[in-house]
């Protein structure tokens, strides 16, 4: 069995600085994005799970509909596996309606001009993400018990709090804690992957241009993030 | 003084910390003036929401910072 955390805006750089060791495992290092336009979550999940560069197909959807794609089974490599658990994962399976909360937050925030008012969208905006994560921890714990041959679990968190949170380090390195957290209650052979960094814009976090990855079995040297399928498949499936 | 009728309302209650987490807790207050891991976890607890509330209340952002961020959100496709 192997698992995969996934884990959206996980930056390489806070990862070092707050030093956590469970995010880091054994073996980490940044992956190589730079084969993509820009670091866009749907086209960077998108390429993971089918192992192919899917930027040109995904754009071409327009931003609206490009939030709901959704590969077919059978082009991912999660089809490779007899029963695959994969939770909340862009591109393939993840809670459109959350999702589309988060973005309507998002453009509340920035449309609305009164301090105050702006101060009480950021709460609900957080509330609404930290609620979000609440229920995939859960339900990715709770497949951890089950009977799968493949777990994916798919953590938005750092992301969403982080566009309009990044510069309260005490919030992000508390949304850090929590997720090194998690991994440490994962058994047996592991990645963590992240699509893509966050860097600081004043108190507002913007995508980096680098993603993270982590394993307790090797080093890894400096993937691309479609080179994923084929080192998952080889290391639960040896093919 | 008569005294209230009834169960009298507590001032603490009880939470659950990691067993290794408060030995080491307990070996650390040894070197310090708190009296008990409870005392050292409220005091550590007051310091963490301190600083979270602090840096909430710091969080101004410039107007060029918020249309850079929104630029940005924008050509990742969160915004229209």
């Amino acid at each position: 069995m192997i698992t995969v955390i996934a884990i959206d805006a996980l930056e390489y750089t806070l990862v070092e600085e707050f030093n956590m060791r469970n995010l880091k495992q054994d073996y980490y290092g940044r992956t190589d994005i730079s084969e993509f336009s820009e670091p866009r979550t749907m086209v960077l999940w998108s390429s993971f799970m089918t192992g192919e560069n899917r930027e040109a197909e995904i754009l071409a959807k327009g931003d609206k509909e490009m939030w709901n794609t959704r590969i077919p089974h059978e082009e991912t490599f999660f089809s490779h596996f007899k029963n695959p658990f994969v939770l909340d994962l862009p591109g393939y399976n993840y809670d459109l309606e959350q999702h589309r909360r988060e973005r309507e937050l998002l453009k509340e925030f920035f449309e609305e001009k009164d301090e105050e008012r702006k101060r009480e969208v950021r709460r609900k905006y957080n509330e609404n993400a930290f609620a979000h994560h609440r229920r995939v921890k859960e339900r990715f714990f709770e497949a951890l018990e089950g009977d799968y041959d493949f777990v994916l679990g798919y953590f938005s968190v750092a992301d969403v709090i982080g566009h309009l949170n990044f510069g309260n380090r005490s919030l992000m390195k508390m949304i850090y804690r929590d997720l090194d957290d998690i991994v440490s209650r994962v058994e047996g052979k592991k990645i963590v992957l992240s699509d893509h960094g966050m860097k600081a814009v004043g108190a507002f976090g913007d995508h980096s241009d680098y993603g993270f990855w982590s394993t307790n079995f090797r080093d890894l040297g400096r993937p691309r993030i479609t080179d994923f399928k084929r080192i998952v498949l080889q290391e639960a499936l040896g093919e | 003084m008569a005294e209230k009728k009834g169960k009298k309302k507590s001032k603490y209650t009880t939470v659950s910390i990691p067993t290794p987490l408060y030995k080491k807790i307990k070996k650390r207050i040894e070197e310090t003036g708190f009296t008990s891991v409870s005392d050292y976890v409220t005091y550590v607890l007051r310091e963490v929401l301190a600083s979270l509330e602090e840096e909430e209340k710091e969080e101004a952002f410039t107007e060029e910072e918020e249309e850079k961020v929104k630029e940005r959100l924008r050509a990742l496709g969160y915004l229209d």
